[in-house]
């Protein structure tokens, strides 16, 4: 039993702050977690969806979709908008594995995930083991992201430098400022 | 789309340890719990219960094999529902209603009258209307204790969590982000203790 299951669980917001993480950690070329000797490294990009919803809201107000829908404008304005991320689909590469998933908030569900495929044909047992642990494996990745998302945003440089940053980048638009943008403009 | 094949859009849960002898005890909760097919045609109420992955109209648990691979239960929650059409119902009933006007040479027909119409309609047309079926597929890791149902809408899913708890005794708990932190008791606490983040810029 975890210390949190008296609670209600995680903020609402918690998950589109995750999302939003990954999307201007990758954006900003810093799209890859290692994962220690164990578990690799972990690529991870915005794939062909982003949608948002207004604070407080749970239906979407705004969906960006095609290639690289982190890198429209409108995507930027509807963060700078003050609207939150309500899902997104990821592309992540663990070794030669690659998977597309879509990330729904608040429980940071897995929907639409598309697994590679080990075993094209074979009996129920033999795709099953295999599905499985491609699911368990796509769900462990998540839960290394996740953790650290939340390594990054529980420590004091979130507020002193991490959330600056993200306010340059959201204000500055597609490609605009990251974290080593901005230590150019201040040198 | 499914545990097998497919895109896999799934609700995550916990669940207790499986007991001793669990797999007779699972086996025998499967089959007490299976769908079964109403015993009338014109059954008009939601039906739900347990089939095989492999196909919906498999409702056995007898052979184990069908179900459970190694430490991977894998069955499937069917639901079935009749709905009549709700515009032909109505247009249906008001000829009725006009019909019987006509042969007892009245103007209106009477509450009571169109209550028997209606029950007699009711009756005819579930009999020749086929159910909705919706099958929502779940695989269970005995070992690790987790637990996925392939569907994320609310409804579906809590008619899943009565059907478990009634099959196997246990309730699931929903999977939380802040299970990914359960072992760091103080990150997942300033998660739930620290505000949203205000994206917007500061004045200058």
């Amino acid at each position: 039993m975890s210390e949190h299951e008296e609670n209600e669980g995680a903020p609402p917001h918690v998950a589109g702050e995750f999302f939003l993480w990954l999307w201007y950690q990758s954006e900003t070329g810093q799209g890859r977690v290692d994962f220690g000797e164990e578990g690799g490294t972990v690529e991870y990009w915005v794939d062909d969806r982003i949608s948002f919803r207004a604070v407080g809201e749970d239906k979407v107000s705004a969906i960006m979709t095609g290639d690289n829908p982190s890198l429209t404008p409108e995507a930027h304005a509807a963060l700078a908008g003050g609207k939150v991320i309500r899902d997104v689909r990821l592309a992540l590469r663990r070794e030669d594995r690659e998977y597309t998933v879509t990330l729904k908030a608040p429980r940071i569900e897995i929907a639409a995930a598309k697994l590679p495929a080990l075993v094209k044909s074979g009996d129920d047992g033999e795709v099953l083991y295999e599905r499985m642990f491609l699911y368990e494996e796509l769900h462990f990745i998540l839960g290394g992201l996740f953790r650290a998302f939340a390594a990054a945003r529980c420590a004091d440089e979130w507020r002193e430098r991490t959330l600056p940053d993200l306010r340059r980048w959201v204000a500055a638009g597609p490609g605009g400022a990251g974290p080593l943008d901005a230590e150019a403009e201040a040198s | 789309m499914g545990v097998l094949k497919g895109g896999l859009s799934v609700r995550r849960y916990r669940a207790s340890e499986p007991p001793e002898g669990f797999r007779d005890l699972y086996t025998a909760a499967l089959e007490d719990n299976a769908f079964r097919d109403a015993l009338t045609e014109v059954h008009k109420e939601q039906r739900v219960g347990w089939v095989q992955v492999h196909n919906l109209l498999d409702n056995s648990f007898l052979d184990t094999n069908r179900w459970l691979y190694n430490h991977y239960a894998v069955f499937a929650m069917r639901i079935d529902k009749k709905v009549l059409p709700a515009k032909l119902f109505g247009a249906h009933l008001e000829k009725r209603c006009q019909t019987w006007c006509r042969e007892n040479n009245r103007e209106r027909c009477p509450s009571k009258v169109k209550t028997e119409l209606k029950e007699a309609l009711e009756m005819e047309m579930l009999l020749k209307t086929l159910p909705s079926v919706a099958v929502h597929e779940v695989a269970w890791n005995l070992n690790e204790g987790w637990v996925i149902f392939h569907n994320q809408s609310e409804v579906p899913n809590d008619t899943f969590r009565k059907l478990f708890h009634r099959t196997f005794g246990m309730a699931l708990v929903p999977h939380d982000p802040l299970d990914f932190v359960a072992s760091e008791p103080d990150i997942a606490n300033a998660l739930v203790s620290g505000g949203a983040s205000d994206l917007r810029m500061e004045p200058r």
